[in-house]
Protein backbone atom coordinates (compact mmCIF):
# COMPACT_ATOMS: atom_id res chain seq x y z
CA UNK A 1 0.00 0.00 0.00
CA UNK A 2 2.72 2.16 0.33
CA UNK A 3 3.99 1.64 -2.92
CA UNK A 4 4.35 4.98 -4.85
CA UNK A 5 5.23 2.97 -7.68
CA UNK A 6 1.45 1.78 -8.00
CA UNK A 7 -0.15 5.49 -7.86
CA UNK A 8 -1.42 7.17 -10.79
CA UNK A 9 1.71 9.33 -10.87
CA UNK A 10 4.39 7.92 -12.78
CA UNK A 11 7.34 7.61 -10.29
CA UNK A 12 9.94 9.96 -11.14
CA UNK A 13 7.24 12.63 -10.06
CA UNK A 14 6.13 10.77 -7.15
CA UNK A 15 9.73 11.35 -5.50
CA UNK A 16 9.51 15.11 -5.70
CA UNK A 17 7.90 17.11 -2.95
CA UNK A 18 4.45 17.30 -4.35
CA UNK A 19 2.66 20.74 -5.02
CA UNK A 20 -0.59 20.94 -3.11
CA UNK A 21 -2.12 20.71 -5.95
CA UNK A 22 -1.92 17.12 -6.27
CA UNK A 23 -4.05 17.00 -3.48
CA UNK A 24 -6.89 16.94 -5.65
CA UNK A 25 -5.67 14.45 -8.53
CA UNK A 26 -5.26 12.01 -5.40
CA UNK A 27 -8.13 12.92 -3.90
CA UNK A 28 -10.18 11.95 -7.20
CA UNK A 29 -7.73 8.99 -7.66
CA UNK A 30 -9.12 8.08 -4.01
CA UNK A 31 -12.53 8.27 -4.96
CA UNK A 32 -11.94 5.45 -7.52
CA UNK A 33 -11.05 3.18 -4.36
CA UNK A 34 -7.30 4.17 -5.22
CA UNK A 35 -5.60 2.94 -1.77
CA UNK A 36 -2.13 4.11 -3.29
CA UNK A 37 -3.13 7.44 -3.91
CA UNK A 38 -4.76 7.46 -0.33
CA UNK A 39 -1.38 6.54 1.18
CA UNK A 40 -0.22 9.72 -0.65
CA UNK A 41 -2.89 11.83 0.11
CA UNK A 42 -1.99 10.84 3.84
CA UNK A 43 1.23 11.57 3.90
CA UNK A 44 0.86 14.91 2.01
CA UNK A 45 -2.24 16.15 4.30
CA UNK A 46 -1.65 13.72 7.33
CA UNK A 47 0.70 16.45 9.69
CA UNK A 48 -1.88 18.97 8.59
CA UNK A 49 -4.82 17.40 10.17
CA UNK A 50 -3.25 16.14 12.62
CA UNK A 51 -1.73 19.14 13.97
CA UNK A 52 -4.80 21.11 13.33
CA UNK A 53 -7.00 18.49 15.81
CA UNK A 54 -3.82 18.50 18.18
CA UNK A 55 -4.05 22.34 18.49
CA UNK A 56 -7.62 22.53 19.10
CA UNK A 57 -8.00 19.87 21.23
CA UNK A 58 -4.33 20.06 22.59
CA UNK A 59 -4.87 16.25 24.02
CA UNK A 60 -2.47 14.49 21.84
CA UNK A 61 -4.33 11.25 22.29
CA UNK A 62 -7.92 12.81 21.20
CA UNK A 63 -6.25 14.33 18.35
CA UNK A 64 -4.90 11.29 17.19
CA UNK A 65 -8.48 9.36 17.59
CA UNK A 66 -10.39 12.66 15.75
CA UNK A 67 -7.33 12.98 13.29
CA UNK A 68 -7.98 8.95 12.34
CA UNK A 69 -11.97 9.50 11.75
CA UNK A 70 -11.05 12.35 9.78
CA UNK A 71 -8.40 10.64 7.67
CA UNK A 72 -11.02 8.06 6.85
CA UNK A 73 -13.87 10.01 6.44
CA UNK A 74 -11.97 11.94 3.63
CA UNK A 75 -11.57 8.10 1.92
CA UNK A 76 -14.97 7.20 2.84
CA UNK A 77 -16.40 10.83 1.20
CA UNK A 78 -14.24 11.37 -1.40
CA UNK A 79 -16.62 11.21 -4.60
CA UNK A 80 -18.39 14.11 -1.93
CA UNK A 81 -15.60 16.38 -3.33
CA UNK A 82 -16.78 19.25 -5.57
CA UNK A 83 -13.51 21.06 -7.20
CA UNK A 84 -15.97 24.04 -8.06
CA UNK A 85 -16.25 25.25 -5.01
CA UNK A 86 -12.46 25.32 -3.34
CA UNK A 87 -9.60 23.19 -3.30
CA UNK A 88 -9.11 19.58 -1.68
CA UNK A 89 -6.46 20.45 0.65
CA UNK A 90 -9.14 22.65 1.97
CA UNK A 91 -12.24 20.29 1.46
CA UNK A 92 -9.74 18.09 4.04
CA UNK A 93 -9.11 20.63 6.58
CA UNK A 94 -12.85 22.04 6.78
CA UNK A 95 -13.54 18.10 7.70
CA UNK A 96 -10.67 18.27 10.37
CA UNK A 97 -11.49 21.06 11.97
CA UNK A 98 -15.82 20.83 12.02
CA UNK A 99 -14.80 17.20 13.97
CA UNK A 100 -11.97 18.63 16.07
CA UNK A 101 -14.77 21.73 16.87
CA UNK A 102 -17.72 18.83 17.46
CA UNK A 103 -15.45 17.07 19.75
CA UNK A 104 -15.14 20.73 21.99
CA UNK A 105 -18.80 21.49 21.90
CA UNK A 106 -19.18 17.67 22.47
CA UNK A 107 -17.12 17.82 25.72
CA UNK A 108 -18.91 21.11 26.56
CA UNK A 109 -22.44 19.47 26.34
CA UNK A 110 -21.42 16.47 28.78
CA UNK A 111 -20.04 18.70 30.92
CA UNK A 112 -16.89 17.04 31.34
CA UNK A 113 -14.07 19.07 29.71
CA UNK A 114 -10.96 18.95 32.09
CA UNK A 115 -8.44 21.59 31.56
CA UNK A 116 -5.64 20.24 29.88
CA UNK A 117 -3.00 22.17 31.22
CA UNK A 118 0.34 21.16 30.49
CA UNK A 119 -0.02 19.13 26.93
CA UNK A 120 -0.59 22.70 25.35
CA UNK A 121 3.38 23.54 26.11
CA UNK A 122 4.64 19.53 25.56
CA UNK A 123 5.56 18.82 21.76
CA UNK A 124 5.84 15.24 21.21
CA UNK A 125 9.01 14.39 19.94
CA UNK A 126 7.73 13.89 16.24
CA UNK A 127 7.56 17.62 16.06
CA UNK A 128 10.87 17.65 15.90
CA UNK A 129 11.49 16.60 12.45
CA UNK A 130 8.48 18.21 11.13
CA UNK A 131 9.93 21.96 10.42
CA UNK A 132 11.87 21.44 7.66
CA UNK A 133 9.60 20.19 5.00
CA UNK A 134 7.95 21.97 2.16
CA UNK A 135 5.40 23.85 3.77
CA UNK A 136 7.24 25.83 5.24
CA UNK A 137 6.81 29.12 2.77
CA UNK A 138 3.31 28.41 3.31
CA UNK A 139 3.50 28.78 7.42
CA UNK A 140 5.21 31.29 7.29
CA UNK A 141 2.77 32.85 4.50
CA UNK A 142 -0.32 32.45 6.65
CA UNK A 143 1.77 33.69 9.91
CA UNK A 144 2.71 37.15 7.85
CA UNK A 145 -0.85 37.42 6.85
CA UNK A 146 -2.22 36.94 10.54
CA UNK A 147 -0.06 39.35 11.74
CA UNK A 148 -1.27 42.00 9.14
CA UNK A 149 -4.52 41.46 10.40
CA UNK A 150 -6.06 44.02 13.42
CA UNK A 151 -5.32 42.89 17.09
CA UNK A 152 -8.96 42.38 17.56
CA UNK A 153 -9.73 40.65 14.18
CA UNK A 154 -6.52 38.29 14.60
CA UNK A 155 -8.05 37.41 17.93
CA UNK A 156 -11.49 36.99 16.74
CA UNK A 157 -9.86 34.87 13.95
CA UNK A 158 -7.43 32.41 16.01
CA UNK A 159 -9.00 31.99 19.03
CA UNK A 160 -12.34 30.21 16.69
CA UNK A 161 -9.94 28.41 14.26
CA UNK A 162 -7.31 27.38 16.58
CA UNK A 163 -8.90 27.24 20.02
CA UNK A 164 -12.30 25.59 18.73
CA UNK A 165 -14.59 28.94 20.64
CA UNK A 166 -17.67 29.99 19.32
CA UNK A 167 -18.11 33.13 18.27
CA UNK A 168 -20.18 33.92 21.17
CA UNK A 169 -17.57 32.35 23.70
CA UNK A 170 -14.87 34.63 21.41
CA UNK A 171 -17.42 37.81 22.42
CA UNK A 172 -16.73 37.02 26.29
CA UNK A 173 -13.04 36.56 26.24
CA UNK A 174 -12.38 39.71 24.35
CA UNK A 175 -15.19 41.56 26.30
CA UNK A 176 -16.46 42.65 22.85
CA UNK A 177 -20.25 43.08 21.56
CA UNK A 178 -21.33 40.24 19.71
CA UNK A 179 -22.35 41.63 16.32
CA UNK A 180 -18.25 43.38 16.44
CA UNK A 181 -17.09 39.76 16.98
CA UNK A 182 -19.46 38.77 13.46
CA UNK A 183 -17.62 41.67 12.13
CA UNK A 184 -14.19 41.33 12.71
CA UNK A 185 -14.30 37.22 12.05
CA UNK A 186 -15.48 38.18 8.39
CA UNK A 187 -13.64 41.15 7.77
CA UNK A 188 -10.32 39.95 9.28
CA UNK A 189 -11.04 36.66 7.20
CA UNK A 190 -11.59 38.92 3.79
CA UNK A 191 -8.21 40.66 4.39
CA UNK A 192 -6.58 37.34 5.30
CA UNK A 193 -8.14 36.24 1.92
CA UNK A 194 -6.59 39.17 0.35
CA UNK A 195 -3.18 38.58 1.55
CA UNK A 196 -3.14 34.73 0.51
CA UNK A 197 -4.24 35.61 -2.73
CA UNK A 198 -7.00 33.33 -2.41
CA UNK A 199 -9.45 32.52 -5.34
CA UNK A 200 -11.56 29.80 -5.78
CA UNK A 201 -12.67 29.22 -9.53
CA UNK A 202 -16.48 29.37 -9.89
CA UNK B 1 -33.55 39.85 7.64
CA UNK B 2 -31.18 38.17 4.78
CA UNK B 3 -27.62 40.62 5.16
CA UNK B 4 -28.40 39.56 8.67
CA UNK B 5 -28.10 36.15 8.25
CA UNK B 6 -25.44 36.24 6.26
CA UNK B 7 -23.23 38.75 8.87
CA UNK B 8 -22.28 34.86 10.22
CA UNK B 9 -20.69 33.87 6.93
CA UNK B 10 -17.12 34.54 8.95
CA UNK B 11 -18.05 32.64 12.01
CA UNK B 12 -19.50 29.99 9.79
CA UNK B 13 -16.56 29.21 8.36
CA UNK B 14 -14.37 29.44 11.59
CA UNK B 15 -16.97 26.51 12.77
CA UNK B 16 -18.09 28.97 15.56
CA UNK B 17 -21.89 29.09 15.15
CA UNK B 18 -24.36 26.63 16.77
CA UNK B 19 -26.58 24.27 14.76
CA UNK B 20 -28.93 26.70 14.10
CA UNK B 21 -27.10 28.87 12.83
CA UNK B 22 -25.42 26.69 10.88
CA UNK B 23 -28.80 25.19 9.60
CA UNK B 24 -30.43 29.08 8.87
CA UNK B 25 -27.02 29.78 7.06
CA UNK B 26 -26.92 27.38 4.45
CA UNK B 27 -30.64 27.54 3.54
CA UNK B 28 -29.82 31.12 3.29
CA UNK B 29 -26.42 30.46 0.78
CA UNK B 30 -28.69 27.70 -1.50
CA UNK B 31 -30.69 30.94 -2.08
CA UNK B 32 -28.17 33.33 -2.98
CA UNK B 33 -24.98 32.56 -5.62
CA UNK B 34 -23.08 35.91 -4.72
CA UNK B 35 -22.89 34.60 -0.89
CA UNK B 36 -21.93 31.44 -2.01
CA UNK B 37 -18.97 32.84 -4.09
CA UNK B 38 -17.58 34.43 -0.70
CA UNK B 39 -18.54 31.45 1.25
CA UNK B 40 -15.96 29.23 -0.90
CA UNK B 41 -13.30 32.02 -0.42
CA UNK B 42 -13.37 32.25 2.70
CA UNK B 43 -13.54 28.76 3.64
CA UNK B 44 -10.21 28.41 1.73
CA UNK B 45 -8.94 30.97 3.55
CA UNK B 46 -9.58 29.56 6.95
CA UNK B 47 -8.67 26.41 5.60
CA UNK B 48 -4.87 27.92 5.18
CA UNK B 49 -4.95 28.51 8.66
CA UNK B 50 -4.14 24.85 8.90
CA UNK B 51 -0.89 25.34 7.23
CA UNK B 52 0.69 26.52 10.19
CA UNK B 53 -0.57 23.95 12.14
CA UNK B 54 1.99 21.24 11.06
CA UNK B 55 2.27 18.32 13.89
CA UNK B 56 4.12 14.91 12.57
CA UNK B 57 1.47 12.11 13.51
CA UNK B 58 2.47 9.11 15.52
CA UNK B 59 3.78 6.25 12.78
CA UNK B 60 0.69 3.98 14.26
CA UNK B 61 -1.59 6.10 13.11
CA UNK B 62 -0.88 5.77 9.75
CA UNK B 63 -0.75 1.91 9.83
CA UNK B 64 -4.37 2.21 11.90
CA UNK B 65 -5.60 4.28 8.90
CA UNK B 66 -4.72 2.32 6.34
CA UNK B 67 -6.19 -1.16 7.76
CA UNK B 68 -9.58 1.03 8.62
CA UNK B 69 -9.92 2.37 4.69
CA UNK B 70 -9.56 -1.55 3.88
CA UNK B 71 -13.00 -2.31 5.54
CA UNK B 72 -14.50 1.32 4.89
CA UNK B 73 -17.15 1.50 2.00
CA UNK B 74 -16.72 4.34 0.06
CA UNK B 75 -19.64 6.84 -0.72
CA UNK B 76 -21.33 6.91 -4.33
CA UNK B 77 -20.41 10.24 -6.19
CA UNK B 78 -23.54 12.81 -5.51
CA UNK B 79 -26.44 12.29 -7.82
CA UNK B 80 -26.44 15.33 -9.68
CA UNK B 81 -30.23 17.09 -8.88
CA UNK B 82 -29.14 16.36 -5.01
CA UNK B 83 -25.64 18.76 -4.85
CA UNK B 84 -23.95 19.65 -1.92
CA UNK B 85 -26.77 20.08 0.03
CA UNK B 86 -27.33 16.38 0.56
CA UNK B 87 -23.86 15.53 1.99
CA UNK B 88 -24.30 18.39 4.34
CA UNK B 89 -27.48 16.88 6.01
CA UNK B 90 -25.06 14.17 7.47
CA UNK B 91 -22.88 16.60 9.26
CA UNK B 92 -25.36 18.64 10.53
CA UNK B 93 -23.83 19.10 14.31
CA UNK B 94 -23.74 18.22 17.83
CA UNK B 95 -25.58 20.62 19.88
CA UNK B 96 -23.36 23.77 21.48
CA UNK B 97 -24.21 23.86 25.11
CA UNK B 98 -24.21 27.40 26.24
CA UNK B 99 -22.87 27.70 29.60
CA UNK B 100 -25.52 27.97 31.67
CA UNK B 101 -27.79 27.13 29.71
CA UNK B 102 -31.82 25.78 29.99
CA UNK B 103 -31.49 22.00 29.57
CA UNK B 104 -34.86 21.53 27.81
CA UNK B 105 -36.65 17.83 28.40
CA UNK B 106 -39.76 16.72 26.17
CA UNK B 107 -41.93 15.44 28.74
CA UNK B 108 -44.73 12.51 27.24
CA UNK B 109 -47.79 14.69 27.99
CA UNK B 110 -45.97 17.12 25.12
CA UNK B 111 -46.00 19.86 27.61
CA UNK B 112 -42.07 21.26 27.89
CA UNK B 113 -40.33 20.38 30.89
CA UNK B 114 -37.26 23.23 31.31
CA UNK B 115 -34.55 22.11 34.13
CA UNK B 116 -32.59 25.15 34.21
CA UNK B 117 -29.26 23.70 34.71
CA UNK B 118 -25.75 25.71 35.03
CA UNK B 119 -22.19 24.81 35.43
CA UNK B 120 -21.92 24.30 39.38
CA UNK B 121 -24.26 21.57 39.25
CA UNK B 122 -22.98 18.83 40.94
CA UNK B 123 -24.48 16.08 38.96
CA UNK B 124 -22.08 16.13 36.16
CA UNK B 125 -23.46 12.55 34.66
CA UNK B 126 -27.22 13.64 34.89
CA UNK B 127 -25.95 16.80 33.32
CA UNK B 128 -24.58 14.47 30.39
CA UNK B 129 -27.56 12.66 30.06
CA UNK B 130 -29.84 15.41 29.88
CA UNK B 131 -27.83 17.38 27.27
CA UNK B 132 -28.08 13.93 25.09
CA UNK B 133 -30.78 13.43 24.94
CA UNK B 134 -31.99 17.17 24.33
CA UNK B 135 -29.33 16.93 21.61
CA UNK B 136 -31.09 14.07 19.89
CA UNK B 137 -34.40 15.30 20.08
CA UNK B 138 -32.86 18.77 18.54
CA UNK B 139 -30.62 16.29 16.00
CA UNK B 140 -33.90 14.88 15.22
CA UNK B 141 -36.13 18.29 14.56
CA UNK B 142 -33.76 20.05 12.60
CA UNK B 143 -33.27 16.94 10.48
CA UNK B 144 -36.70 16.74 9.46
CA UNK B 145 -37.50 17.27 5.53
CA UNK B 146 -40.52 19.47 6.44
CA UNK B 147 -38.04 21.87 8.37
CA UNK B 148 -38.56 26.03 8.14
CA UNK B 149 -36.24 28.16 9.45
CA UNK B 150 -37.12 32.13 9.99
CA UNK B 151 -34.97 34.55 11.77
CA UNK B 152 -36.01 37.93 12.89
CA UNK B 153 -33.89 40.56 14.72
CA UNK B 154 -34.09 40.99 18.62
CA UNK B 155 -34.54 44.45 19.93
CA UNK B 156 -30.89 46.02 21.20
CA UNK B 157 -29.35 43.92 18.46
CA UNK B 158 -29.23 40.10 17.73
CA UNK B 159 -31.22 37.20 16.46
CA UNK B 160 -34.61 35.25 17.27
CA UNK B 161 -34.11 31.97 15.13
CA UNK B 162 -36.67 29.44 15.05
CA UNK B 163 -36.38 26.26 12.96
CA UNK B 164 -39.80 24.92 12.83
CA UNK B 165 -41.40 21.62 11.72
CA UNK B 166 -44.60 20.40 10.96
CA UNK B 167 -44.30 16.63 11.01
CA UNK B 168 -42.66 16.88 14.73
CA UNK B 169 -44.80 18.95 15.97
CA UNK B 170 -42.11 21.04 17.66
CA UNK B 171 -39.55 23.32 16.76
CA UNK B 172 -35.96 24.45 17.77
CA UNK B 173 -35.69 28.05 18.58
CA UNK B 174 -32.27 30.03 19.52
CA UNK B 175 -32.27 33.52 20.72
CA UNK B 176 -28.68 35.68 20.15
CA UNK B 177 -29.44 38.80 21.91
CA UNK B 178 -26.46 41.07 21.67
CA UNK B 179 -26.89 42.37 25.00
CA UNK B 180 -27.67 39.78 27.96
CA UNK B 181 -30.09 40.69 30.97
CA UNK B 182 -29.35 41.76 33.54
CA UNK B 183 -28.93 39.03 36.60
CA UNK B 184 -32.08 39.08 38.27
CA UNK B 185 -34.59 39.34 34.43
CA UNK B 186 -34.78 36.52 32.13
CA UNK B 187 -35.68 36.76 28.49
CA UNK B 188 -39.28 34.45 28.38
CA UNK B 189 -40.37 32.90 25.25
CA UNK B 190 -44.36 33.20 24.35
CA UNK B 191 -46.15 31.03 21.68
CA UNK B 192 -49.31 33.75 20.38
CA UNK B 193 -52.20 31.94 19.12
CA UNK B 194 -54.45 34.69 17.58
CA UNK B 195 -53.61 37.97 19.78
CA UNK B 196 -53.45 35.33 22.92
CA UNK B 197 -50.04 34.57 24.43
CA UNK B 198 -48.88 31.44 26.31
CA UNK B 199 -45.80 30.56 28.21
CA UNK B 200 -43.18 28.82 26.08
CA UNK B 201 -40.63 28.51 28.35
CA UNK B 202 -38.26 30.84 30.14
CA UNK B 203 -34.56 31.33 29.90
CA UNK B 204 -31.91 31.50 32.33
CA UNK B 205 -31.64 34.48 34.25
CA UNK B 206 -28.81 36.64 33.00
CA UNK B 207 -28.65 34.34 29.73
CA UNK B 208 -28.62 36.69 26.73
CA UNK B 209 -28.10 33.38 24.28
CA UNK B 210 -30.00 30.10 24.79
CA UNK B 211 -31.50 26.83 22.92
CA UNK B 212 -35.37 25.75 23.66
CA UNK B 213 -37.52 22.92 21.79
CA UNK B 214 -40.86 24.20 21.90
CA UNK B 215 -43.62 21.57 21.14
CA UNK B 216 -46.91 22.23 19.34
CA UNK B 217 -45.25 25.32 17.94
CA UNK B 218 -46.59 24.93 14.63
CA UNK B 219 -49.83 25.26 15.44
CA UNK B 220 -48.94 28.66 16.77
CA UNK B 221 -49.03 31.83 14.75
CA UNK B 222 -46.07 33.76 16.52
CA UNK B 223 -43.32 32.78 18.46
CA UNK B 224 -42.33 36.10 20.41
CA UNK B 225 -40.03 37.00 23.09
CA UNK B 226 -39.68 39.26 26.16
CA UNK B 227 -37.68 40.60 29.48
CA UNK B 228 -38.85 39.44 32.31
CA UNK B 229 -38.18 39.26 35.79
CA UNK B 230 -35.84 36.05 36.30
CA UNK B 231 -38.44 32.98 36.75
CA UNK B 232 -40.28 34.22 34.56
CA UNK B 233 -44.40 36.03 34.25
CA UNK B 234 -47.26 34.70 33.56
CA UNK B 235 -48.40 37.23 31.03
CA UNK B 236 -45.94 38.95 28.82
CA UNK B 237 -44.03 42.52 30.12
CA UNK B 238 -44.40 44.85 26.99
CA UNK B 239 -42.25 45.39 25.34
CA UNK B 240 -41.70 42.46 22.43
CA UNK B 241 -38.31 41.74 21.84
CA UNK B 242 -38.35 39.34 19.37
CA UNK B 243 -41.47 38.42 17.52
CA UNK B 244 -40.82 35.76 14.30
CA UNK B 245 -44.53 34.79 12.46
CA UNK B 246 -44.98 31.42 12.03
CA UNK B 247 -47.77 31.74 9.16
Amino acid sequence: MTDYGTARRPEHLAAVPTPPADVGDLLRAVARGDEAAFARLYDLVAPRVYGLIRRVLRDPAQAEEVAQEVLVEVWRTAARFDGSRGSATAWVFTIAHRRAVDRVRAEQASADRTLKVGAASVDTPYDEVVDEVSGRLERQQVRHCLDDLTELQRQAVTLAYYQGHSYREVAELLGTPLPTVKTRMRDGLIRLRDCLGVEVMA
Amino acid sequence: MGTDVHSLVGAYVLDAVDDLERVAFERHVQECDACRTELDELRETSARMADSTWSVPPPRMRTEVMAAIGRTRQLPPPEPAAPAHKSRETRVRRWTLAAAAAVVLAAGTGTTVYAIQDQRVRDQSAVAAAAELREARIQSILASPDLVVRTSPVRGGGTLTVASSVTRNAAVVSLGADRAPASNQAFQLWSIHGSTPADAGVMAAGAGSAVAVVDGLPGSDALGVTLEPAGGSLTPTEPLYAKVSLT
